[in-house]
């Protein structure tokens, strides 16, 4: 373990960054508290799945860090709990014996990393950097999506539609034609909703469209 | 007389005044004289002779009369020698017989006359001939001098009896040896002797074969009495007595002390005793033997021990070679049960296992800081030491659980034996979703218990409970481990569950070998959990619940300070 890299700076440096630990174990769940304290990051540990839930969760990029044997609850059954919940904070998961199955379920419900105990520290610290990077990113892209949700909020629904039949791929024409107006009035639509939704180009409203869910293919808005 | 009167007369006529008388008349008077004296002489003779032939009468009468009284007492002396019940033989050298009694031939079924000039051995049975023959010669080697044997003989009609003889040879006035034979039936006396010898053999033999040897003693003697097997038993050679302290000296030099009050209260008190102790034999080999004996008074009036000793050492063999395989059993039992146990223990020694492994990173990134942290470093070694201890104490339970220890008995608190068990169980009820709770009883006496067997009694009544509420999936599956004390010295631990409860028809055979009810069971758990209760003087039982589920309990002795080990 000599020569390790030094604590890596993406960590420390992420704001506000936070590791929760839920172990029956209390010597596990300590030691997981000193690792990330050494090397700079705030943790916060929990003896059991009820009382994760009892605390109130900030709003910062998190990670959770569980055991799949917990008493009670599975770590499995309370991954399935918090996502019907709409939490989704990215869990790592630790197993005394490797077992596939429990492993294969673990990854399918989005699992970030699947650790067997006695652990490599680095590969704890490697699977929380991914797990607080794949927050962060999540979200930063939900904020993304709630900022064009708000601009798509303002759209009439004439232009709602037309934003779906132009992202779609529709010539003016067509869209004039389909929905029964002159091809002037398309176009004036149009323009409105590239100056509401800030769009810069055609293909940045199409890429809107996507994020946001909307288009014939997902089954928008239609008449 | 008047002979000589008369004789007198003539000399003083002849003689006397011989002047005064003339010759013829001398010779008148001694005519006279001789004519007198002759008459005198006749009469004389004449009454002699009457005299005489009185007598001779008189002697003939009392011959006649001799003669009667010896002919008399010949018939009596004849009645007496033919129907006495004794039997006469007189044989001669050669064996043959001269004179046998009317009573002697009757007894053998012949007629006097039948035996008279035949050979003597004809009543004897072949395998006595010989004995006879030699019998005989010895009374003729000894002349006078009797002799007395028993001998077999045998009747006309085949039949036997015993008899004594006495016999002495002597010789007869014709220089002739002969032998005076008489002998007395003993048939019932014989018949009863065997019967005793066969009883005694009949004795000796049951008392060979079933090691037990009888012994008897007289309070305040030092000499006891034994039988056969007893002097086999103890090793010495047969004697009439033997003095109790040999007997002392045999006995096993840690029993010594123990026999010896035994038998001192018991002969002040008089009572009865029983005891088991053992043997020092001089090849250094170790009996095993058990004694009872009761008081008798015997007809002096005194008390005497009357007992019986056993050797018990096959059976005390037997009975060791029992305990080691059910030692065997309970350690491959207990081991299997450890297999079960694998992942949770596993568990138990991985989980400080990852806390070391994370706390040592810890460490070493607290040290690798610019300036390192120490107090932050020595923290986290404290925790390395106190999570290695703690794996060390997990494996250090296991291993004793897996090693096949003797019996170590010792005084022990049942909760420490409960906790140790719970320690290996964690992770099994976690898995298992079972709620475990402990109601024990601080405080409780010791008990004196193998720590290792005891743990095995609980941690397969646990298991047992956790696999009985594997199906439960409507209520808690709450298992509750309580121990208690009761007030008759008694150390109660019971283990309840809420599982699938007992089946009548198994809750008798639950705790026979080999009964199982689960598809990999053995079937030994209960079985071994239950002898090792017992052989601590407990007793494992189980019951039905009121409510779903099923009690299991054990009861053990209090551990007292007096008691043996």
């Amino acid at each position: 373990m000599t020569g390790r890299p030094a604590p890596p700076h993406t960590i420390t440096s992420a704001e506000e960054a936070i590791v929760f630990v839920i172990d029956d174990d209390e010597s596990v769940r300590e030691s997981l508290r000193n690792l990330f304290r050494s090397v700079g990051l705030r943790v916060e540990v929990f003896g059991s799945a009820h009382e994760f839930l009892q605390s109130k969760l900030p709003d910062a990029p998190s990670c959770l860090i569980l055991d799949i044997r917990l008493p009670r609850v599975s770590g499995l059954d309370f991954q399935a709990e918090l996502a019907k919940a709409d939490i989704h904070i990215p869990i790592i998961f630790m197993t005394g014996h490797g077992d596939i199955p429990m492993t294969v379920r673990a990854m399918k419900a989005g699992a970030v990393d699947f650790l067997t105990k006695p652990f490599r520290d680095q590969d704890m610290l490697d699977a929380v950097t991914m797990a607080i990077e794949r927050d962060r990113n999540r979200r930063d892209e939900a904020k993304v999506l709630a900022d064009l949700q708000a601009l798509f909020a303002t759209l009439t629904p004439r232009e709602r539609q037309v934003m779906n039949l132009v992202t779609a791929g529709l010539m003016n024409k067509q869209v004039a034609a389909e929905i029964g107006v002159a091809e002037i009035t398309v176009k004036i639509h149009r323009g409105h909703i590239m100056r509401k939704m800030a769009a810069k180009s055609l293909p940045d409203l199409v890429r809107m469209a996507q994020l946001l869910g909307v288009g014939p293919a997902s089954g928008g808005p239609q008449t | 007389m008047a002979l000589a009167l008369a004789a007198a007369a003539c000399i003083w006529i002849v003689l006397g005044p011989a002047p005064t008388a003339p010759a013829y008349l001398v010779a008148v008077v001694l005519l006279v004289a001789s004519l007198a004296a002759s008459l005198i002489m006749m009469r004389l003779v004449d009454t002699t002779r009457r005299r005489m032939e009185a007598v001779l009468h008189g002697r003939t009468r009392a011959e006649e009369r001799a003669i009667e009284a010896l002919r008399g007492s010949e018939a009596q002396w004849k009645e007496v020698f033919e129907h006495n019940p004794v039997m006469y033989f007189m044989v001669d050298a050669d064996g043959t017989v001269l004179s046998v009694n009317t009573f002697g031939a009757a007894q053998l079924g012949y007629s006097v006359n039948e035996l008279l000039g035949q050979s003597v051995l004809k009543v004897f049975p072949a395998g006595e001939r010989q004995m006879a023959q030699s019998n005989v010669a010895v009374c003729l080697e000894n002349i006078g001098r009797t002799h007395s044997w028993e001998i077999c003989k045998v009747r006309k009609d085949g039949s036997s009896l015993w008899v004594r003889e006495n016999a002495k040879a002597v010789r007869r006035l014709d220089d002739r040896l002969i032998v005076l034979i008489a002998c007395e039936d003993i048939t019932e006396r014989k018949q009863a002797e065997i019967a005793l010898r066969q009883s005694e053999m009949y004795l000796a033999e049951a008392q060979r074969v079933s090691h037990t040897g009888s012994f008897g003693r007289r309070i305040g003697s030092r000499e006891i009495i034994w039988s056969e097997e007893t002097f086999r038993i103890f090793g010495f050679d047969k004697a009439p007595s033997v003095q109790l302290s040999a007997v002392m000296q045999r006995i096993h030099p840690d029993d010594r002390a123990r026999v010896q009050r035994t038998v001192d209260r018991a002969s002040i008190d008089e009572k009865d005793f029983e005891i088991g102790y053992r043997l020092l034999m001089p090849d250094g080999s170790v009996k095993h033997v058990h004694a009872t004996a009761h008081t008798v008074a015997d007809a002096s009036s005194g008390i005497e021990f009357v007992g019986a000793v056993t050797d018990v050492t096959a059976r005390k063999q037997a009975e060791v070679e029992l305990h080691e395989a059910q030692m065997n059993l309970a350690h491959v039992t207990r081991v299997m049960a450890l297999g079960e146990l694998a992942a949770s223990i596993a568990h138990e020694v991985n989980q400080p296992l990852a806390a070391v492994v994370t706390n040592a990173a810890a460490c070493q990134r607290w040290l690798d800081r610019e300036p390192p942290d120490l107090k932050e470093a020595r923290g986290a070694l404290d925790s390395i030491i106190k999570d290695g201890n703690r794996a060390g104490d997990v494996i250090q339970r296991v291993r004793a659980l897996v090693n096949k220890t003797a019996d170590q008995k010792a005084p022990l608190d049942i909760n420490e034996v409960v906790s140790d068990v719970v320690s290996l169980v964690q992770h099994e009820l976690i898995s298992h979703r079972v709620l475990l709770r402990l109601e024990l009883s601080p405080a409780l006496p010791p008990v004196l218990a193998d720590r290792i067997q005891l743990q095995q009694v609980v941690l397969n009544l646990v298991i047992n409970g956790i696999e009985a509420m594997q199906p439960v999936t409507d209520r808690v599956r709450e298992l509750i481990i309580r121990t208690s004390h009761d007030d008759s010295g008694h150390i109660e631990v019971t283990v309840k569950d809420c599982g699938v409860g007992l089946a009548p028809e198994n809750a008798d055979r639950m705790f026979d070998a080999f009964f199982t009810t689960k598809s990999g069971g053995m079937g030994m758990g209960l079985s071994i959990c239950r002898s090792i209760v017992g052989a601590h003087g407990g007793w494992l039982s189980a019951s039905g619940n009121a409510g779903p589920g099923a009690t299991f309990q054990f009861t053990l002795p209090l551990h007292q300070e007096d008691s043996p080990p």
